[in-house]
C-alpha cells in the first residue's frame, strides 16, 4: 500500500545543513499495526510527516497505492490526506468551539458529505469509543484521555486507509494509555486502517505488530513480532 | 458548507468575537461622529452667519469696506424704490457708522449699527428695540450682546453717553440706555458692536432713508449701480476656514481609520495567531489552503457585518443621545467663530456610507492577508504552532 523509497530529509537549520532522515526503504502493507520508535530527534515525526503528506522528502520517493507524493502540489497533497489519511495527534488538537459530534464529523464535512448522510455513523463511532454520554460536550470538558478518544473517532470516521499518530499516548496516564492502545487495535481490526505511530512509549511498542527503530535518521532495525497486548 | 463552520466559528468564539465585533463598531460610530461633528460645526457656523447677517447677500454701494471704518460714512446710500419696495421678510436695511461709548469715563469706540425694526429676516432678538416707544430727544435705546456687555462693563438698565458725527461732520452726543443684553451667536455681530433703531441712528446723524446696506433673501437683479455682495463674497474668510477644515477633518478621518485598521488588524491577528494550530489541524484533515483562506475570511467578514450592526446599534444610541444634548461650545465665544450655543452632528449619509465601506473593507483585509501568509507555510510549522512568530 505505502512505498517509501530510499527517501531523504534535509533540514535549514541556522544556515547549516541537518539531515533528519538519510536513505529510508520501507513497504507498509494494509492493516499494519506498527510503531517507529527512538530518542528524540531520531526521525519519527519526520517520517510520520512525510507519510501524512504534510511534508515532502528532499530525495527519494513516497509511493501511496503507486502514486508518487513527491510530484503532488499543495492542493493535490491536501486531497490524499482528506481522503486517505486521520491524523491522531500528541496535544489531540480538537477543534475548541466543536463538540464532541461535530468534532468526528468534521472530516466528513471537509470530503463534502452532508450530515444528514452520516449522522448515524458519527454516532455510532462515537459511541464505540466510549463517549456517547459526552457527545454535546466541548472538548475543555472532557479529560485527556477522553480528548484523545474523540481524536481517534476522529481519524477513523471517514475510513481512511492510513491513521497516523503521533506520541498519542504522551499526554496520558498509564490506565488512560492501556485504553486507547485496546480502542485502537480494536479499531485497527474493525476498519483495516493501517495504524502507524510514532513513540517513545513502552507500552505502545507492546501493542504493534511491527517496530521500526530509528537512530540518527538511520533505520536501526526494522522487525515484526508478536504484540504483548491485552487482546492478543 | 464553509459559511455554516465561519458562521458557528464566529459565533461560538465568544468574548474574542464580541471584542473584535466591538471594537471594530465604536471605530465605525468614532469615525462617523468625528466627521458629522465637524459637519454639524461647519454649517452651523455659516447658518449662523446667514441668520444674523448676511442673509443672502448685501446690496452695498461701491467702495464700502467693512474693514475700512473711516470710510464708511463716505459710503451711505438711500435705499433704492426696487429694494425699498421688497417685503420685511425678503430685506433688511441696516446703517453702520463709527461711535464712542463713556462707560465708567472710559472711551469705547463703537459700531453704531441702525438696524431696521420692521424686517424679519434677520434673526436678531432686537424687541425691547421695538417697543421703545420715546422719542430719540432724550435719550437712546441700545442693545448689546453678552460679550460686548463683558468688554465695556455695561449691564441691563446701564445709561453710558454715546458720541457720534453727524453727516456734515459735527459731533454730537447723547445717553444711551442699553435697553437689553442679548445672546448674540454671531460674534461679528456682538463685540464692540451697539444695536440702534434704523431710524434712531438716521434721525441722530441726519442721514434719512439713508443706509450702508441692504441685505436680501436672494440675489435681486442689478440695482442702481450698486455692488451686490454675494453670502460667499461675505463669508469669504469663514469658508475658507471651513476648506480648510476641511482638509484636516480629512486627515483626521484617515488616522481614525488607520487607528480603527491597526486595532482590527491587531484583534484579528491576534486571533489568528493563537488558531495556529488549529489551521495546522485543518490542514492535516487535507483542507486546501484556498478554502482555509475563504473560511477565515469569511469570519472576519461576518465579523465586519455584525459590526454594522452593532455600530448602527450604538451609534443610534449615542448619536442620538448627542443630538439630545448638542456640544456647549460656550468656550468659543472669545473666538471669532460664529457659534456659540450647543452644536449638533450633522450625519451626512454618504460620508457614513464611505467610513462604514472603508472599515468593513479593511476588516476583511486584516481577515484575509494574515491566514493567506499561514496558508502557505508548511502545515508542520503551523501544526507547532510556529507558522507566524
Amino acid at each position: 500500500m505505502l512505498v517509501i523509497d530510499h527517501i531523504s530529509k534535509v533540514y535549514q537549520v541556522g544556515g547549516q545543513n541537518f539531515t533528519a532522515l538519510h536513505d529510508i526503504s520501507l513497504e507498509i502493507e494494509v492493516g499494519a499495526f506498527m510503531s517507529f520508535v527512538g530518542p528524540s530527534g531520531s526521525g519519527k515525526t519526520t517520517i510520520i510527516n512525510l507519510i501524512g503528506g504534510l511534508d515532502q522528502p528532499t530525495s527519494g520517493k513516497i509511493l501511496f497505492q503507486g502514486k508518487d507524493l513527491g510530484k503532488m502540489d499543495r492542493n493535490d497533497l491536501a486531497d490524499y490526506r482528506r481522503k486517505n489519511v486521520g491524523f491522531i495527534f500528541q496535544s489531540y488538537n480538537l477543534l475548541p468551539v466543536y463538540t464532541v459530534y461535530e468534532n468526528v464529523l468534521f472530516p466528513l464535512l471537509l470530503n463534502d458529505i452532508k450530515e444528514s448522510a452520516v449522522r448515524d455513523k458519527v454516532r455510532n463511532l462515537v459511541d464505540q469509543v466510549g463517549l456517547s454520554d459526552q457527545i454535546n460536550k466541548k472538548p475543555t470538558e472532557l479529560s485527556g484521555g477522553q480528548c484523545q478518544r474523540v481524536a481517534i473517532a476522529r481519524a477513523l470516521v471517514k475510513d481512511p486507509a492510513l491513521v497516523l499518530a503521533d506520541e498519542p499516548t504522551a499526554n496520558l496516564d498509564a490506565e488512560n494509555s492501556y485504553h486507547i492502545l485496546e480502542l485502537m487495535l480494536k479499531l485497527n481490526r474493525e476498519f483495516k486502517a493501517a495504524f502507524i505511530f510514532c513513540t517513545h512509549d513502552e507500552k505502545v511498542t507492546k501493542y504493534v505488530r511491527r517496530e521500526v527503530r530509528l537512530e540518527d535518521g538511520f533505520v536501526e532495525w526494522d522487525k515484526s513480532k508478536q504484540p504483548e497486548g491485552h487482546l492478543i | 458548507m464553509i459559511f455554516k463552520v465561519a458562521l458557528k466559528n464566529f459565533a461560538r468564539q465568544g468574548m474574542r468575537s464580541v471584542l473584535n465585533v466591538v471594537v471594530t463598531a465604536l471605530a465605525m460610530v468614532a469615525v462617523v461622529f468625528n466627521l458629522s461633528l465637524y459637519n454639524g460645526f461647519q454649517d452651523q457656523a455659516v447658518h449662523n452667519m446667514q441668520a444674523t447677517d448676511v442673509a443672502g447677500g448685501h446690496y452695498r454701494s461701491q467702495g464700502f469696506d467693512l474693514l475700512s471704518p473711516m470710510d464708511w460714512e463716505d459710503h451711505t446710500f438711500e435705499v433704492p424704490g426696487s429694494l425699498a419696495s421688497l417685503p420685511a421678510s425678503e430685506k433688511a436695511e441696516v446703517l453702520l457708522l463709527q461711535g464712542q461709548i463713556f462707560p465708567n469715563r472710559r472711551l469705547f469706540p463703537v459700531q453704531l449699527r441702525g438696524m431696521e425694526m420692521e424686517q424679519t429676516l434677520l434673526d436678531l432678538p432686537f424687541d425691547k428695540l421695538k417697543e421703545w416707544d420715546k422719542p430719540a430727544m432724550d435719550i437712546l435705546p441700545i442693545i448689546i450682546g453678552k460679550q460686548m456687555a463683558a468688554k465695556a462693563h455695561l449691564s441691563l438698565g446701564d445709561t453710558v453717553v454715546l458720541r457720534w458725527r453727524d453727516k456734515f461732520g459735527a459731533v454730537d452726543a447723547l445717553d444711551a440706555q442699553v435697553v437689553d443684553v442679548v445672546p448674540l451667536i454671531n460674534p461679528r455681530i456682538d463685540e464692540g458692536v451697539a444695536w440702534l433703531r434704523l431710524d434712531h441712528l438716521q434721525q441722530i446723524t441726519q442721514r434719512p432713508d439713508e443706509v450702508s446696506w441692504v441685505a436680501v433673501k436672494e440675489f435681486k437683479g442689478e440695482v442702481d449701480g450698486k455692488q451686490f455682495k454675494s453670502p460667499e463674497d461675505l463669508m469669504q474668510d469663514i469658508l475658507s476656514l471651513i476648506r480648510q477644515d476641511r482638509r484636516y477633518a480629512v486627515v483626521i478621518w484617515v488616522i481614525l481609520i488607520f487607528l480603527a485598521g491597526i486595532s482590527v488588524f491587531n484583534t484579528q491577528y491576534l486571533n489568528i495567531f493563537k488558531r495556529q494550530r488549529e489551521i495546522g489541524t485543518l490542514m492535516a484533515f487535507g483542507m486546501p489552503p484556498g478554502r482555509i483562506v475563504r473560511l477565515f475570511t469569511l469570519e472576519g467578514s461576518l465579523a465586519a457585518f455584525s459590526a454594522v450592526i452593532v455600530g448602527l446599534i450604538l451609534g443610534t444610541v449615542i448619536l442620538g443621545w448627542f443630538q439630545s444634548v448638542g456640544l456647549d461650545v460656550s468656550h468659543l465665544s472669545e473666538s471669532q467663530i460664529p457659534i456659540r450655543e450647543n452644536i449638533y452632528l450633522q450625519i451626512n449619509p454618504l460620508e457614513v456610507i464611505a467610513s462604514v465601506l472603508v472599515i468593513v473593507s479593511i476588516m476583511i483585509l486584516v481577515a484575509w492577508f494574515p491566514v493567506r501568509k499561514i496558508s502557505k507555510v508548511d502545515p508542520t510549522l503551523a501544526l507547532r504552532g510556529r507558522a507566524i512568530t
